[in-house]
């Protein structure tokens, strides 16, 4: 993706964002969803993730942790504040739907080589699955936003990212950040299907 | 097990991993702890629950099914992870939960539940009671208490400490606590096991009592790999609880099981001895089962034996006087799952437990991942006799009632 049309996709997703003034626009509507996270949830911003076919409890347990100030992002959590459970379900419904696109990003031959091993020696798989394709409240990684992953990993490993059960920030740990870059590139470069 | 296992944290693995930078594969979550080679493909794992509840309509509760005469309905909805029970004097519902920081008041207004966010912030606090106005509250740490609280469930009190350091390692595995008002005026309370199968430090593993007046401690049976559910005999004042036994030992072993504690110091055999008659293959060695206090009944293997009470009320039919019913919130570690439901439990003249499931219809496929739509956590005699039980998967609490044909 260029440069420039990353800056204005950003600027899309701000500019949305300024809309939301307090009992404005409905936050559980899908479109705005998408301002930030993509057509149909596809996001073509590196920092933000890609919802669609991601597993529909792992899209309603983000927003509740969001909502419930678990997790935290000065633009997710103004989003997620204003949302009953009921629109959670819903959101995480529309965008478990829809299809996810093929992957913008090109896996590094290293990390390509790399990845498959690192993703088993980490326990990667034990839960998100061998294709890293996900289930049930464990997101698919499979295709995901590079920066995205890369940002989470370093989170967990800092116990600064929250996390229902704990696994995670005990996956994470062991990690060093050669291994959360390659992870991050492999992952990023899988199909999502 | 239940779902607990993922909760396995990191702690331990933490510092084994620190200590074993250069080592080839990192120690595993710990829901995995104790898995031989052979189960290292396993695809077996535990389930989260809808944090964000699912709508009544979307659920299939024309497949739950009780025996002839009783009904259940939904009787409150859109409480998330709803987990432990307690009921108020005044007859509001107190719900906990574990993954989430809160504990909510449903209070019943002409027929129709209104669901409070009673209090907020706490740290895993599943252990909730009522006694004589107060609500206490186990949280992972520490046990407070919330006087004159229905008075205030809309401007509720600060926490009173009963008692503070029931966690002082942060543990990993079962750092969530049940929570009991005995016949003594004492507050029951467990601390599991670190982890799936580990030797437990020296309050670990272990049932222990506070006295809420002076905020003393001590422990009152040990060998309880985790419980999440007593109650005490209307007869004989005796403490009953369910416990989980330890996990990857195959389909059909150990069985969870279920526990009469006749005195105090009893040892049920974590982590040497399990379900009173099988070895651990590790900890067992050099050991003998003999040594340690046998369980009442054996529920199934992987079951997952939560909430439990004993039947007191007049609703039901008379022969389901002092029968115990038990909330089964597993199986997980299992290829073939089983239990989702509500069993009740009796014993016969000679002391035998006769079982059998009471409300089914949770479990839809037992080969399936997921096996089931639904999963009963704790369940509560209402004042009329019908009994709630709470479904943490959906965020639900149910009412089961009966009407004589």
């Amino acid at each position: 993706m260029n440069r420039s049309f990353r800056n204005a996709s950003a600027a899309a997703c701000a500019a949305a964002l300024c809309f939301l003034g307090p009992g404005t626009a409905r936050a559980a509507d899908p479109q705005l969803c998408a301002a930030c996270h993509g057509p149909e949830g596809n996001s073509v911003i590196p920092a933000n993730p890609s919802l669609a076919g991601q597993p529909e409890q792992s899209i309603s347990i983000q927003l509740f942790q969001f909502r419930e100030g678990n997790r935290k992002d000065p633009q997710m959590s103004p989003m997620a504040e204003k949302l009953s459970n009921k629109e959670m379900n819903e959101l995480a419904a529309y965008f478990s739907k829809q299809k996810a696109a093929a992957p913008a990003r090109k896996t590094s031959p290293e990390s390509a080589a790399a990845g498959p091993k690192l993703a088993q020696q980490f326990n990667c798989v034990q839960c998100h699955g061998p294709a890293l394709r996900g289930q049930q409240h464990i997101p698919r990684l499979a295709g995901q936003q590079y920066d995205y992953v890369l940002v989470q990993l370093r989170k967990f490993k800092a116990r600064q990212r929250a996390d229902l059960d704990g696994n995670m920030t005990a996956a994470a740990e062991p990690l060093n950040d050669k291994d959360i870059e390659t992870l991050a590139d492999y992952v990023a470069g899988l199909s999502p299907q | 097990m239940s779902s607990c296992k993922a909760l396995a944290a990191a702690f331990l693995t933490t510092f084994a991993a620190a200590a074993l930078a250069q080592a080839p594969a990192a120690p595993p979550p710990s829901w995995q702890q104790g898995r031989t080679a052979e189960q290292d493909k396993s695809t077996l794992h535990p389930f989260a629950p809808h944090m964000t509840g699912r709508d009544v309509k979307e659920l299939s509760l024309d497949k739950l099914k009780v025996p002839a005469g009783f009904k259940v309905e939904v009787w409150a909805d859109g409480i998330p992870e709803a987990r432990s029970l307690a009921l108020g004097d005044k007859g509001t519902v107190f719900v906990s939960n574990r993954l989430a920081k809160n504990v909510y008041a449903v209070v019943d207004k002409n027929g129709k539940r209104e669901v409070k966010t009673l209090l907020k912030g706490l740290n895993a606090p599943n252990g909730i009671a009522f006694s004589k106005g107060t609500l206490y509250v186990a949280e992972r740490n520490r046990i407070t208490r919330f006087d004159n609280i229905e008075s205030a469930l809309d401007n509720p009190p600060e926490a009173k400490v009963v008692v503070d350091g029931l966690d002082p390692q942060n543990q990993p595995g079962h750092f969530w606590k049940f929570l009991a008002m005995g016949p003594d005026g004492k507050l029951y309370y467990n601390v599991g096991a670190p982890g799936n199968i580990v030797m437990p430090s020296y309050f670990q593993a272990a049932i222990s009592r506070v006295d809420p007046k002076t905020g003393v401690v001590e422990e009152y049976v040990q060998g309880v790999r985790n419980s999440v559910g007593f109650d005490w005999d209307p007869r004989t004042k005796n403490l009953w609880f369910t416990n989980h036994g330890r996990d990857w030992l195959g389909d059909d072993s150990p069985n969870d099981t279920l526990h009469h504690v006749s005195h105090k110091g009893m040892n049920f055999g974590y982590p040497f001895c399990h379900q009173g008659d099988i070895l651990d293959p590790d900890f067992g060695k050099g050991r003998s089962c003999s040594s340690f206090d046998k369980p009442a009944a054996k529920l199934g293997a992987h079951i997952a034996p939560l909430g439990m009470r004993f039947y007191t009320g007049s609703m039901f039919p008379p022969e389901y006087k002092n029968n115990i019913f038990i909330a089964m919130h597993g199986s997980w570690n299992r290829t073939t799952k089983q239990g989702y439901n509500l069993t009740r439990v009796r014993f016969d003249a000679n002391g035998k437990a006769k079982m059998e499931p009471f409300l089914t219809g949770f479990l839809q496929d037992e080969k399936a991942d997921p096996p089931m739509w639904g999963r009963p956590v704790d369940v509560l005699q209402m004042k009329d006799g019908s009994l709630l039980f709470s479904d943490d998967y959906n965020g639900i609490l149910y009412r089961v009632s009966y009407a004589k044909k």
